[in-house]
C-alpha cells in the first residue's frame, strides 16, 4: 500500500517552527494532541488533496498525544515517515507509534530536558548570580538557543528514519540517560550540601556552660540537618507518594513552627 | 520607592513574556534568575533581582511540571518578590511573604486554563469534523495568546496593590512569620532535590550522590567543578556500557552529541 512521498525538507521545517506552539494547548482530554494537528496541517494538506481523507488524518492527530516538547518533533517526524509512505491506510499504525513512542521518550526528556539541564545551569547561573554576576543567565540561554536548532531538525531526522528509530536508537538512548543520570546525581549530590540550608536554635544549660546542639551536629558531620531534611522530604514523596504542593505548605508551617518554638533559626 | 506606570507596565509584561516563552518557544523555560535580573533591571536594582532571582532558582530546582502537571510558578515569585524588596526596602523576606504565596496560587490560573484549553479542542474537533480546517486552526491559535495572562495578571496586582500593602502587613507580622519563611527558604530546595531524585537512577548509582556530596561538604569545591568531575564519570559509564553491549552500535551517532 505504498505510495509516492510527496513531503520535502521545506514542509518539514515549516512543521518544525509550527511545533514552537508548544504546549500552550495543553488540556487535560487530549493534552498535547491540537499542538500536534497545528504543527504537521499543513504536511497533511499537502499529502491528502482529498477532504475526507484529510480529515480522517487531521483527527488522528486530535487524539491523546503527549510527550517531551523537545524530543516531540522526533516523534512526530517519524510518524509523518511512515504516513508519508502509508496513506489513510497507515494511520492506525501511525497513532500506535505515536503512543509506543511517546512514553519512553516523555521518561527520558523529563529527566534530561526537564530536571536535569535547569539543576545543572540553574546551580551554576545561581551561584554567579549570588556574587551579582548574570552571566549563568547567558549561558544558559546560550545552551536554549543552540538546541532549538536541534528541535527543528529534529522531523527530518524521524521523517528519514521512519519505523527504525525504535530499533536504531534504543539502546543508545538508555545507556546516554543513564550516564546523564550519574552526572545530575553528582551535582544534586553538591547541592543537597550547598543549596539546602537548615540549623537548629536549640541550646542545653548545664550549670554555667551552654551547649549549642548546632556546633555538635558539626562535629558530626557537615550538613547534617540539610540531608536528613531531603531524606525525610524523599520519603514522604516517593514512599508515601505526598503531592508537591502540600510538600511545600507542610514545609512552610513546620518552619513557622521551628521559628516559633526555636527549634529551627534562620 | 513609587513605581511609574511604565515600570508597571513593564513589570507586568516580563510576567507575560516570561509565561508565553514557557509554552511556546521555551527558551528561558524554569529560568527564575532571568525574571528576577530583568525584574531588578527595570526597579533600578539589578543586584537584588539577581540575589533574589538566584534563590528563587535554588528554591525552586527541580521542581519540574512534568507530563502537564502544575508547578508552583517560582519565576513570578522572583518578580513579585524583586519588586516588592525594591519598593518598600524591606529586603528579601518581606519579598517572599508575598511573592511565595502567589506563586502557590499561581499553580490555581495554570489549572484553570488547561481547562479552557480543553473546551477549545472541543470546539476544533467539531470544526475539522464539519470539515473547516482553517477555522479550527484559528481555534488553536487563541491558547498561547492567552495564557501569559496566568502570570499576568496576579503580578499586575500584586506589584499595583502590593508595596503599601506589604508595609501594612509587616508591621502586624510577628518575628516567627517571616523567620519561618526565610527557613523555609532554605528547607524547599530540598523538594526539587527529592523530586529530582525520584527520576534518577538512585539505588544504581547511589555513590555519585556521595562523590558530589564529600566534594562539596567537605572539599568546598564549586559547583562547575562538581559538573566535571560528573562529565568525566557519565563519559566513562557511557562508553563501558556501549562497549559491553552488542557492537551493531556505533554508525549512526546523532544522538550523542546532544
Amino acid at each position: 500500500m505504498s505510495k509516492e512521498k510527496v513531503l520535502t525538507k521545506k514542509d518539514l521545517r515549516r512543521a518544525a517552527r509550527r511545533w514552537l506552539i508548544g504546549i500552550s494547548t495543553f488540556n487535560y482530554e487530549t493534552q498535547l494532541a491540537p499542538s500536534a494537528f497545528f504543527s504537521v496541517y499543513p504536511c497533511l494538506r499537502k499529502m491528502y488533496p482529498n477532504d475526507e481523507d484529510l480529515k480522517k488524518s487531521s483527527l488522528n492527530y486530535m487524539r491523546y498525544y503527549n510527550t517531551m516538547p523537545w524530543i516531540s518533533p522526533f516523534v512526530i517526524g517519524a510518524a509523518l515517515g511512515i504516513e508519508d509512505e502509508g496513506g489513510v491506510e497507515s494511520l492506525d499504525a501511525v497513532n500506535d507509534f505515536k503512543v509506543g513512542l511517546m512514553g519512553p521518550l516523555a521518561g527520558i526528556g523529563d529527566t534530561i530536558g526537564w530536571a536535569m539541564i535547569p539543576t545543572i545551569f540553574g546551580s551554576i547561573g545561581a551561584s554567579m548570580a549570588m556574587q551579582g554576576n548574570p552571566l549563568g543567565i547567558f549561558l544558559w540561554l546560550a545552551f536554549t538557543i543552540a538546541f532549538l536548532a536541534v528541535r527543528i531538525l529534529q522531523y527530518e531526522w524521524g521523517y528519514n528514519m521512519g519505523v527504525n528509530v525504535i530499533t536504531k536508537f534504543g539502546k543508545q538512548i538508555t545507556v546516554f540517560t543513564e550516564a546523564c543520570s550519574v552526572l545530575g546525581l553528582t551535582v544534586v549530590g553538591s547541592l543537597i550540601a550547598t543549596v539546602v540550608k537548615l540549623k537548629t536554635g536549640i541550646t542545653f544549660t548545664n550549670g554555667d556552660v551552654t551547649m549549642e546542639v548546632q556546633g555538635l551536629i558539626d562535629g558530626v558531620m557537615p550538613q547534617l540537618l540539610p540531608v536528613a531534611a531531603v531524606a525525610i522530604i524523599y520519603f514522604f514523596m516517593a514512599k508515601k507518594k505526598v503531592k508537591m504542593t502540600w510538600m511545600i505548605l507542610f514545609i512552610i508551617i513546620a518552619s513557622w513552627i521551628g521559628a516559633a518554638t526555636g527549634i529551627f533559626t534562620a | 520607592m513609587e513605581l511609574s506606570v511604565i515600570q508597571i507596565i513593564l513589570i507586568t509584561l516580563i510576567a507575560y513574556l516570561k509565561m508565553t516563552d514557557t509554552v511556546t518557544l521555551q527558551i528561558a523555560a524554569f529560568n527564575t534568575l532571568i525574571c528576577g535580573w530583568l525584574t531588578g533591571l527595570v526597579v533600578g536594582d539589578p543586584e537584588t533581582g539577581l540575589y533574589i532571582g538566584a534563590t528563587m532558582q535554588l528554591m525552586s530546582m527541580g521542581v519540574v511540571a512534568v507530563g502537564g502537571s502544575s508547578m508552583p510558578d517560582y519565576p513570578i515569585a522572583a518578580i513579585i518578590a524583586t519588586t516588592i524588596a525594591a519598593t518598600t526596602g524591606q529586603g528579601m523576606e518581606a519579598g517572599l511573604a508575598i511573592g511565595l504565596p502567589v506563586a502557590m496560587l499561581g499553580v490555581n490560573f495554570d489549572v484553570i486554563y488547561k481547562i479552557f484549553n480543553g473546551f477549545l479542542m472541543r470546539k476544533e474537533i467539531a470544526l475539522i469534523e464539519e470539515g473547516k480546517f482553517q477555522s479550527a486552526l484559528n481555534v488553536i491559535k487563541i491558547s498561547p495568546v492567552f495564557y501569559g495572562l496566568c502570570s499576568a495578571i496576579p503580578v499586575l496586582v500584586c506589584v499595583v496593590a502590593g508595596p503599601s500593602l506589604v508595609n501594612t502587613i509587616l508591621d502586624f507580622m510577628p518575628a516567627w512569620f517571616t523567620t519561618g519563611l526565610t527557613i523555609a527558604g532554605g528547607v524547599l530546595p530540598g523538594v526539587g532535590m527529592a523530586m529530582l531524585l525520584m527520576y534518577m537512577p538512585v539505588n544504581k548509582y547511589w555513590s555519585f550522590l556521595l562523590v558530589g556530596f564529600v566534594l562539596a561538604a567537605y572539599l568546598s569545591v564549586p559547583v562547575l567543578g562538581i559538573a566535571a568531575v560528573g562529565l568525566a564519570a557519565a563519559y566513562e559509564i557511557y562508553k563501558s556500557k556501549m562497549n559491553a553491549g552488542t557492537a551493531s552500535v556505533g554508525a549512526a551517532g546523532g544522538l550523542e552529541d546532544e
